[in-house]
């Protein structure tokens, strides 16, 4: 495993989630966040490689900041992550404090009913999509989480999900076929399928604009959605208060049709769209994009 | 018989390289060029798995058949011929 990607494993490994797990019930969420000051301080100062892997987006969200300011922006970056994870654990552990905007629920309700089709939602390492998941309870379908087996296994295991009782489940894409027939069979049931979007993991990506500069995303969800004829709902989240998070989901991108004609450029089309709202996102809220590596060096 | 069986398996093998070639648009290949017993995934045609939606789709459309799982889609996706007995079978037990 190369260094870089060993710096975003360090932030999901089991010695962490357990520090931190640990750390709120005894302290509280609020007196946990505390905690957060000084670790982050830590990072700054001595995870070199995470900070190098920041800066590549602080660089490009904030071009006129100095040397100085971009360094306490990546600071702000990993506190806000710190703060994150402690909502993920506080959520998984049962605590209900944490209160969800929703933001065109309606729309995916409406999506839902029209037809028999499922949707697949598209995320990103934003906000903290784990809370968002919990908002999707109330739309009464399972839900399909498409990932590689060794991503974020202690993840899985802290949230507790792909038990019975549990209607999110997993659809592993580095088995045969990647997946796609047992997500297609999910959105044909009426279920949605969820998606990273903003990493390829090796996948078929495509080259799209974003912040000034060409990264590449994975178009997988689109022609996953195009052959099931089903829309894409982009999902995000932001933490807005200490314990209050807002649940996007009014974004929703319709892909081609079929696979003659231009639908190769509509699926770039339907990719760079979706760099667009993440662009905007990382405008609105810009400690909140978890970007630890340089995608605009195909660093993906 | 036998001979019929031949005859239907071979239009459906001719039917499956048309339907992929243009399905998956493979714009330098022609469905004459794609062997019978060609690898279709990884090595060979090399498919990935974004195609494999492409065919699973263009099964369920052309010929009412569903694959149950990514295990069965493994076996039933190796070749064109493999998915010509595939559909060959599905047919005469749905009839």
């Amino acid at each position: 495993m190369s260094q870089k990607k060993d710096v975003e494993r360090k932030r999901g490994n089991r010695l962490g989630f357990w520090f931190f797990r640990t750390a709120v019930r005894i302290f509280g969420l609020r007196g946990t966040y505390g905690l957060l000051y000084i670790v982050s301080l830590y990072y700054l100062a001595f995870d070199h490689a995470a900070v190098a892997a920041s800066k590549a987006y602080v660089r490009r969200r904030f071009p006129d900041h100095g040397v100085l300011r971009q360094m306490f922006d990546v600071y702000l970056l990993f506190v806000s992550q710190g703060k994150s994870l402690i909502d993920r654990y506080f959520v998984a552990a049962g605590g209900n404090e944490i209160g969800l905007e929703l933001v065109g629920y309606e729309k995916i309700k409406d999506l839902l009913a029209d037809g028999k089709k499922g949707i697949i939602l598209l995320t990103a390492h934003v906000g903290n999509w784990q809370v968002a998941m919990t908002s999707l309870g109330k739309l009464d379908r399972d839900v399909y989480l498409m990932m590689r087996t060794e991503d974020n296994v202690a993840v899985k295991e802290a949230l507790n999900i792909d038990s019975e009782k549990e209607t999110v489940r997993i659809i592993y894409t580095d088995g045969a076929m990647g997946g796609v027939i047992e997500a297609l069979k999910a959105i044909n049931r009426g279920d949605i399928v969820s998606i990273m979007g903003d990493r390829t993991y090796g996948y078929a990506s495509i080259e799209v604009s974003l912040l000034g500069g060409k990264v590449r995303f994975p178009y997988g969800a689109f022609s996953l959605a195009s052959a099931a004829r089903c829309p894409v709902a982009v999902l995000l989240s932001a933490k807005i208060g200490v314990t209050k998070h807002v649940v996007d989901f009014s974004h929703v991108i319709n892909p081609p049709a079929n696979r003659q004609g231009n639908k190769e450029e509509e699926i770039h089309a339907c990719v760079q769209e979706f760099a667009g709202v993440l662009e905007e996102y990382a405008v609105r809220y810009p400690y909140q994009w978890f970007v630890f590596r340089d995608m605009w060096q195909g660093n993906d | 018989m036998e001979k019929n069986k031949e005859q239907e398996l071979a239009a459906i093998r001719k039917d499956l390289k048309e339907m992929i070639v243009r399905d998956l648009s493979l714009e330098d290949i022609k469905p004459e060029d794609i062997k019978d017993d060609e690898v279709l995934f990884g090595e060979g045609l090399g498919l990935d798995s974004l195609d494999a939606v492409e065919i699973v789709v263009l099964l369920q459309r052309n010929f009412g058949m569903e694959v149950k799982n990514m295990d069965q889609g493994k076996e039933i996706f190796q070749s064109i011929d493999t998915m010509a007995h595939f559909v060959y079978e599905n047919k005469n037990k749905a009839s």
